[in-house]
């Protein structure tokens, strides 16, 4: 396919997009298209310098990567570099999304769908403002390198986000409802949920009181279990951040103690939804990491680079968000696993504290926060009344010690709006989710 | 019908950093051509990334009228204006090696620190023109740092950011910058008891969030916002000047004009006059539909229809300096506080993460982490106390608010 010259690792991912937005706000159309790319991105490693191009002209890629041949100085013991050593090898044809491929459902249903949803949107009158918007991306992927890997497969996300704006008087509230999954045809279209979440952002706007700031119990939902688990945790596996830092490989030596006993979290590419990757855009397969067991520091996430220099096993997620950017150490779907108790009785545990149910955004540093939306006070085990909350926080060790309860069911989230941010690259897609969490003690603010 | 073209260059050179040193080079060259067609008040757009076939994309916006996305405002028309605000910097084939120089100086300079992330050599250039008159050209390039750094001893996953983006290069002031603050972080100062204090932020970083969501002109005009039916009326300090600027000589990377092609006077359009909403921001489209007047604010994909988006939101300077704006107190300027938020009626809080008290002249140490709050009301009312031409730092042009607000240890 390429000639690929000795003295170097190579590769060559190429993607092919398709990719549907359509936008309605209240009730007109704003946005609807089809976008459909070929690109690449090209990677060159001479042991000593990485060297990178990105092309949208597919029938460039040979030019352009004999133009970074001519950037870089070849070593003849190339095969030797631990990085290249490390690399996987792989051939494989992995389309899971022939038969029910997004481009194949015609846009008039997916407009058909919004459209569904619009006498409810439009019977509140409440619901001052609001924006649907449907979104579906499928990908071909496809990588050489110049260790013999050759692969193809494709990933896919379908799904709709309803943004509102509610108003009575001068009380307000901004909140979503969104559902997304891997086909169009697993799409929840029934509009139920919809109506009721309308219901509850209302209720809310209308009785939700000033929150007193303070430590408090805090029981998260699997949407902020998700966040949480991404955020406070997730963020902290990604081991480039590791990488010839004496400091960080003590502290976060595997086997270390760093959670309660009942906390576990994992990250795995397999799972279907906006975090499934089968194989990364290194051509590492994907697999089931436990960054957390049984509270044990038990793994990290690693590219081939970091895992090669940190001396640790690949776990595939080295990720891109498209072909203009080099594949970084990044998430795919993370969660936290559940446990046995009930959500009834995580609440009743509660004396005094917060349920948060949706969150607006959430950032993961030496302090994570969240940014919840609906929020409720708890008192003496019942939910009591809603309360607005600008943020919640915490440091990472100190809260994951601090979860007490982990209620039976696990839910894992798949989003076709925002995704995870890290330094230039964003957004990208990932997965989340959890059970109920309660944490003993974070600040509410 | 009226014919529209839209391309957007991006030509950079990227250098990551790892632990101190370059690990790789990027090269981008990418240009995305946007061809709109306007036709009884309707839009069709098609887009291509790099090459294309004019009869195909021509078809494609033919086709995409039919989609039926109403257009009921004129394309913008008869105006020529070019901004070619590029100088010469340094070649991208020198790139590695000076800022191999650059690092190698940091890694003396501060050998208790680790270095990481990007540098880079940038250069935009976007064409606007229509068979209407139109025809708006702009181009700019930038050298920039973004490094993120981290104590050799600490356990956090990075520390703090230090990183410049200018159209002029020196390295001495760069590493003068770096070291101050470097050198600040370095010394741990203590919270001053809990209360209110001047707050300090580089004007692009002032937590703005409230008038990007609530002048939002649909959401405004529908009554969503917390600003609904309160244009005319002051509710912030009368020095608070609040808008969108897209002056080329304040502003790198981003043309003068928005994605529909109107160019402001003084390239600025402001939300917030003197402390009363004077205006929400909106598209044309937008515009035209609630009876405001355009803003300029239409942002677009390559592919897409311009849709409303606030352009670099802005605060107007107050011609004070840092240090007459602090008073005589020391301040509490901001360098990292992620994570925070309005609530739906306006009350901000926030957890700082990285912050160090100055005078006003001098950067004293770095504080512990502590929480920040206000209300909107607050901060940019009685709270507000300005905007200095640019910072005290020896290589940077930004320019820095300062707002009272409430601190409390964490």
């Amino acid at each position: 396919m390429y000639t690929f010259q000795k003295g170097f690792y190579t590769d060559v991912r190429i993607e092919e997009v398709y990719e549907t937005t359509i936008t309605y706000t209240l009730g007109q159309l704003d946005e609807s298209k089809i976008r459909k790319y070929k690109a690449a991105f090209i990677r060159v490693f001479d042991g000593s310098l990485w060297y990178y191009a990105a092309t949208s002209d597919v029938d460039q890629v040979q030019n352009e990567l004999d133009k970074l041949y001519g950037s870089a100085r070849p070593n003849p013991d190339i095969d030797n570099h631990p990085v290249v050593r490390a690399f996987e090898v792989h051939q494989d044809n992995k389309l899971c999304y022939v038969e029910s491929g997004v481009d194949r459902v015609p846009k008039a249903e997916k407009e058909k769908l919004l459209q569904s949803f619009f006498p409810i949107l439009n019977a509140q009158p409440a619901l001052k403002m609001w924006k649907a918007i449907y979104i579906d991306a499928k990908k071909i992927m496809t990588l050489y390198t110049s260790k013999g890997t050759q692969l193809t497969y494709d990933t896919q996300r379908a799904g709709y986000a309803l943004r509102m704006n509610f108003s009575e008087g001068e009380k307000k509230l901004s909140e979503s409802y969104q559902q997304a999954t891997d086909t169009f045809e697993g799409l929840r279209k029934d509009t139920e949920p919809l109506q009721e979440h309308i219901q509850k952002c209302i209720d809310f706007m209308t009785h939700a009181v000033p929150v007193k700031p303070g430590k408090y119990t805090v029981i998260l939902s699997p949407l902020a279990a998700g966040i949480f688990a991404h955020e406070s945790f997730g963020h902290k596996s990604e081991s480039d951040f590791m990488v010839g830092d004496e400091t960080m490989i003590k502290e976060w030596a595997i086997g270390k103690k760093v959670g309660s006993d009942i906390l576990s979290i994992v990250d795995c590419g397999t799972i279907p939804g906006s975090g499934y990757v089968p194989y990364d855009d290194e051509g590492t397969k994907a697999r089931e990491n436990y960054l957390i067991k049984d509270g044990i520091l038990t793994g990290r996430l690693h590219s081939t680079s970091t895992a090669a220099l940190l001396q640790e096993g690949l776990t595939g997620n080295a990720r891109a968000i498209n072909f203009e950017f080099e594949p970084i150490v990044r998430m795919t779907t993370t969660y936290i696993k559940p446990g046995s108790q009930t959500k009834e009785e995580l609440i009743e545990g509660v004396e005094q504290g917060f349920l948060i149910e949706t969150v607006n955004h959430g950032s993961g540093l030496s302090t994570f926060t969240m940014a919840p939306s609906l929020a409720y006070r708890i008192e003496n085990g019942k939910v009591v009344e809603p309360v607005n909350i600008s943020v919640i926080s915490g440091t990472v060790f100190e809260t994951l010690s601090l979860i007490d309860g982990l209620s039976n069911e696990l839910k894992l989230l798949s989003f076709v709006t925002g995704g995870c941010g890290k330094m230039e690259q964003y957004p990208l897609p990932v997965g989340f989710g959890g059970p109920y969490v309660r944490v003993r003690s974070m600040m509410v603010q | 019908m009226i014919k529209e073209y839209y391309h957007a260059t991006v030509i950079d050179t990227t250098l990551n950093v790892v632990n101190s040193r370059i690990e790789s080079v990027r090269s981008k060259n990418i240009t995305k051509t946007s061809l709109r067609v306007y036709k009884d008040q309707r839009i069709g757009v098609a887009g291509a990334i790099g090459s294309y076939k004019e009869d195909e994309l021509l078809k494609e916006a033919m086709e995409a009228l039919d989609r039926g996305i109403d257009y009921p405002v004129a394309p913008s028309s008869q105006l020529t204006m070019t901004q070619d605000l590029r100088k010469p910097l340094i070649a991208p084939q020198d790139l590695v090696t000076e800022f191999g120089q650059l690092l190698e100086s940091l890694r003396e300079l501060q050998p208790n620190y680790i270095f990481s992330n990007k540098m880079s050599l940038s250069e935009r250039s976007n064409i606007l023109y229509n068979d209407a008159g139109l025809k708006l050209e702009y181009a700019d390039r930038t050298i920039s740092a973004g490094l993120i750094f981290k104590e050799k001893s600490s356990t956090s996953v990075f520390d703090g950011a230090v990183g410049f983006r200018e159209r002029k290069y020196d390295r001495k002031l760069i590493l003068d910058e770096f070291n101050l603050i470097l050198n600040a972080y370095s010394e741990k100062v203590s919270l001053p008891p809990n209360g209110r204090y001047p707050v300090v932020f580089l004007t692009e970083d002032a937590p703005v969030g409230k008038f990007i969501t609530g002048l939002k002109a649909d959401v405004l005009a529908k009554g969503g916002s917390l600003f609904s039916e309160k244009i005319g009326q002051r509710l912030f300090n009368e020095a608070f000047t609040f808008g969108q600027c897209l002056d080329p000589q304040e502003v790198y990377l981003s043309p003068f004009f928005d994605a529909e092609g109107v160019v402001n006077n003084g390239y600025t359009y402001n939300l917030i006059e003197d402390g009363v909403i004077k205006a929400p921001y909106c598209d044309k489209k937008t515009a035209h539909k609630f009876g405001f007047a355009p803003s300029g604010s239409a942002a677009a994909a390559y592919d897409g229809v311009p849709q409303t988006a606030l352009l670099h939101p802005t605060i107007k300077k107050c011609g004070k300096s840092f240090k007459e704006l602090l008073g005589g107190q020391t301040g509490i300027f901001v360098m990292m506080a992620a994570g925070g938020d309005f609530t739906p009626q306006g009350e901000y809080a926030t957890p700082v993460q990285v912050a160090l008290l100055t005078d006003g002249e001098r950067l004293l140490g770095r504080l512990p982490e502590f929480n920040l709050s206000s209300h909107v009301y607050d901060m940019f009312g009685q709270g507000f106390r300005g905007v200095t031409d640019r910072t005290f730092l020896p290589f940077s042009g930004d320019s820095m608010a300062v707002l009272e607000m409430n601190i409390a240890a964490p």
